[in-house]
């Protein structure tokens, strides 16, 4: 529950783009893990930090918001670079947004099976170890992003992803040719 | 659903005989993948790192468990007595299904303190390939593909007299091609090289040539006819009852597809398999069959010379696979690249207003110039090696007839055989080469079809999850509704109702209000029955709405939804839609207390005026007096408004209130509405709020006790100021 004295009438300015003075913000960690955030004399607790652009940049443009007794959707204001906040506190939401965002990068292809049947199964090494990646509709949920960026959705829901295919050793990258 | 995946290595014996679920926990805290257990006593919560115990939690400390996804990853929570929320521990998205089925277990046994041992529910993925199987018994991907053959093929049951009929004519047919190489050595050796003078014989002969062409002709129409006959008839089986089958799902199954998926079912795959009957169903009989005659033919003929053709057989197959497999990857990125051609000429052409009002013409010509290039140079690179491999691909299956012609033309040069002998084997060497090339092709065919057949077997094998009971009651609804401690998700980790108990009245008027997504529209869909409810029961006139059958429940139910859907047909057939059967003057009187009547007479053709897609164009305010005439049509017993005026004006939204009024009379009503003004002829109100009945009682009431409803009343007011400013 967020710290507001019972008789106050929530306003939220939903046109608002509230860019943070990273200076202004106090973040600390709960025990569930979830982070607590002291600005401008309010406490917010279960804040969600969120990257509003997670393919472009990890660090720039993080909204912090959180939901409010209703269940809704509350944005508190928009940080405009991670690299604005103290040490510390930055160690906090990269931590966190690392947590959040589980990404592993592919590093390298062994191979791609197609089923034939519109799945194919990708056998690659990745940040989290070697593994065969089922990916269903791989039409639809392997695909390139731009020339350089490959985003991986499997069956499962887990995400992967390639950040430049052109950085991956040549077989890696003829065996990717004919997929992407 | 197996909730006991792994145990703790090195955990003791006594520990672990006391587990009664445990799924792995492969994630720490900073992502990084560990070795971990999430493991469930009769009592507590034990987490394992590296098989040693690192926490405990007394389960009977929590209230609620939750299953939260994050992005590529999730993590189970409870949530104490006090409010606090704890983090158990985090994992991989392949372990989500069977996370949220636990603690739906962990949630129902701190609610109720029964605790569930044995887990019904499938499995969520196939053990063979990984992929989720959701709710399939088997997986489309792995399933036998000669299983789904053998079921297609026993679907010919009905028409077996056309499809023998058919068999039989190929087979002649057939018998006539291999009978006719003879004949030609007949007259090669006994006429043309002789130079035999007698022509007696010799038109007798091209008499029975003819005759025979003519026969094969005969009986390859016939054939034809056959085949399409059985191919046409199961394809319209097929068509017809997936389509009865997607009529009689449930909600829950049938929105697990969208309409775009169930369509291509339909017709796609069905005509998917319609085509391999046609193409492929007696040919697999009448290609084996020739295999095997020929085959014996040329070893007869001469078994050195056919051990020639048929040697490399087995080589080219797996070369002239691997060709396929290369081009069937060319291929799949020209479809790739057409359709994102589709999508983006879609795209442009459905927006060209935005296009035109931004000025961004030229843009957008680049972006199409683009993506046609890309399939341009796609199709290019494809047909390359289309023409490249072709003929690599039939000199090579066809190798075998040159080692004919040469060893085969010196034993002809050596007396060893007659010229008429060498031109009947290389005839049936051809004639060979036919069935070869269908059998290389057949496992692609195979694997295509079986996924098309495996896709519509998957619908007509579904069982609905909202079914009659064996005897259900007819029951003369009068309307009295209860609800009794119901719960209900769509998804069984994401409860939207929870404990909802209420009584609604015969004839009252009841209006439910709460934030969007509480669960409003969840609750008359229950009453509806479009789903059931996971706990508890709903009860009308004392009767579990489980026992009445649905035809009879939802008949007597009359519905006017935001969105009004008109079918393709006049005003008439739109209204009657709700009773078949009713008289032009029925019709009218509906129409009339809908108001819509008046409005009615003044369209170009009446009551016959073309609505719905491709019709006449009503307003909003219309479209919803037809749909009001509809529901009283049928004298329902009891209303649901689902935001039935939302989407008009306050001019409109007036005469629909006089209308729904009228509709109303007398019958029990459960409309819901965001702007409560709306719903001020309520008699009483359901406010719901986190999915829980917050409170239920009449407008006074509730704005005296200053709770959920009088939040909202102030909410809105203060909007509608700012409105008004």
């Amino acid at each position: 529950m967020n710290d507001m004295n019972k008789g106050d009438i929530e306003v939220y300015e939903v046109d608002k783009l509230n860019i943070l003075d990273c200076k202004k913000l106090k973040f600390q960690k709960e025990a569930s893990g979830y982070l607590t955030l002291d600005f401008d004399g309010k406490i917010y607790h279960k804040v969600n930090p969120t990257r509003l652009i997670p393919f472009y940049s990890k660090d720039t443009y993080i909204s912090i918001n959180y939901e409010n007794d209703e269940k809704e959707f509350r944005e508190i204001g928009v940080i405009r670079s991670l690299s604005e906040l103290e040490d510390e506190q930055r160690e906090l939401i990269v931590t966190y947004l690392e947590y959040k965002y589980h990404m592993p990068e592919i590093t390298k292809v062994y191979s791609i099976k197609d089923n034939m049947r519109g799945a194919i199964f990708v056998k690659a090494d990745t940040t989290s170890g070697q593994k065969t990646i089922c990916i269903r509709d791989w039409y639809q949920n392997f695909r390139m992003r731009g020339y350089d960026y490959l985003y991986v959705n499997d069956a499962d829901g887990n995400k992967y992803f390639c950040n430049d295919i052109h950085k991956l050793d040549k077989k890696s990258q003829q065996i990717l040719e004919m997929y992407t | 659903m197996n909730l006991k995946l792994s145990l703790p290595e090195g955990a003791g014996e006594e520990e672990i005989s006391g587990i009664v679920y445990s799924l792995p926990a492969n994630l720490d805290r900073d992502n990084k993948l560990i070795d971990g257990h999430f493991c469930v006593t009769r009592e507590k919560i034990l987490i394992y790192l590296d098989g040693k115990r690192t926490a405990e939690y007394d389960i009977k400390d929590y209230k609620e468990f939750v299953c939260q996804q994050q992005i590529g990853s999730s993590m189970a929570l409870g949530i104490t007595h006090s409010g606090e929320t704890v983090f158990f521990c985090s994992f991989t998205q392949e372990h989500f299904l069977r996370y949220a089925e636990l603690l739906k277990i962990l949630d129902y046994y701190v609610r109720t303190g029964e605790f569930t041992e044995e887990t019904e529910g499938d499995e969520p993925s196939c053990p063979n390939c990984g992929m989720p199987l959701e709710g399939a018994k088997e997986c489309v991907y792995c399933q036998s593909k000669g299983r789904t053959l053998v079921r297609l093929i026993k679907r010919i049951a009905p028409y077996k007299k056309h499809f023998i009929i058919a068999v039989i004519c190929t087979v002649l047919s057939e018998l006539v091609w291999v009978l006719l190489p003879y004949l030609d050595r007949y007259v090669i050796d006994k006429y043309v090289i002789p130079r035999y003078e007698s022509w007696g014989g010799f038109i007798a002969i091209v008499i029975t040539i003819i005759g025979l062409v003519l026969a094969a002709g005969v009986f390859e129409f016939i054939n034809m006819k056959s085949s399409f006959k059985v191919a046409l008839n199961l394809g319209r089986d097929i068509r017809q009852e997936v389509f009865e089958k997607s009529q009689s799902l449930s909600m829950s199954s049938a929105s697990k597809r969208t309409a775009g998926e169930m369509i291509n079912r339909i017709s796609g795959d069905a005509a998917k398999l319609e085509d391999f009957i046609t193409a492929n169903g007696k040919d697999a009989i009448v290609k084996i069959l020739s295999l095997v005659i020929i085959g014996i033919l040329l070893f007869v003929m001469d078994w050195r010379l056919a051990l020639m053709t048929v040697l490399p057989v087995p080589v080219v197959f797996i070369i002239v696979n691997k060709l396929f497999e290369t081009m069937a990857v060319r291929y799949t990125k020209v479809w790739k690249y057409s359709t994102k051609h589709s999508e983006t000429l879609h795209d442009i052409l459905n927006g060209i207003r935005v296009v035109k009002t931004y000025g961004s013409e030229v843009k957008e010509v680049q972006r199409y110039t683009a993506c046609s290039e890309t399939w341009a140079k796609s199709c290019v690179r494809a047909e390359i090696m289309w023409y490249l491999t072709t003929p690599f691909s039939e000199f090579i299956l066809t190798i075998g007839n040159f080692f004919v012609l040469y060893f085969g033309g010196n034993m002809v040069l050596g007396n060893d055989m007659s010229l008429g002998q060498l031109i009947q084997f290389t005839t049936y060497v051809a004639m060979l080469y036919e069935p070869i090339r269908w059998l290389i092709q057949i496992p692609r065919n195979l694997a295509d079809v079986s996924v098309s057949a495996g896709k519509v077997f998957e619908i007509l094998d579904e069982e609905s999850d909202v079914r009659d009971i064996d005897d259900p009651v007819d029951l003369d609804i009068k309307g009295d509704i209860e609800f009794d401690g119901v719960y209900f998700g769509y998804k069984v980790y994401n409860p939207v109702l929870k404990d909802i108990s209420c009584r609604i009245n015969q004839g009252e008027m009841i209006g439910i209000v709460g934030h969007s997504g509480v669960g409003k529209s969840t609750m008359i869909n229950l009453i509806m029955r479009l789903y059931d409810c996971t706990q508890g029961e709903i009860r009308i006139d004392g009767v579990n709405i489980k026992n009445i059958s649905q035809h009879s429940l939802r008949s007597q139910i009359g519905v006017v939804l935001q969105e009004t859907f008109l079918f393709d047909g006049n005003v008439l057939e739109n209204i009657a839609y709700a009773k078949p059967g009713a008289t032009f003057e029925e019709v009218i009187r509906a129409a009339k207390i809908a108001n819509a009547h008046d409005f009615i007479t003044k369209l170009p053709d009446g009551y016959n005026t073309r609505v719905g897609n491709k019709g006449y164009q009503l307003s909003g305010g219309e479209r919803q007096r037809i749909a009001i005439a509809r529901a009283i049509l049928n004298d329902p017993k009891i209303i649901i408004l689902d935001e039935a005026t939302a989407s008009l004006d306050t001019q409109t939204e007036k005469q629909i209130q006089e209308a729904l009024g009228k509709l109303t009379k007398g019958r029990t009503t459960i409309a819901i509405a965001h702007r409560l003004s709306t719903l001020s002829s309520a008699d009483r109100l359901i406010v719901l709020d986190k999915g829980r009945l917050a409170e239920f009682g009449t407008h006074t009431e509730l704005m005296r006790s200053k709770g959920v409803y009088y939040k909202l009343v102030m909410a809105q007011r203060q909007t509608t100021k700012m409105k008004a400013v």
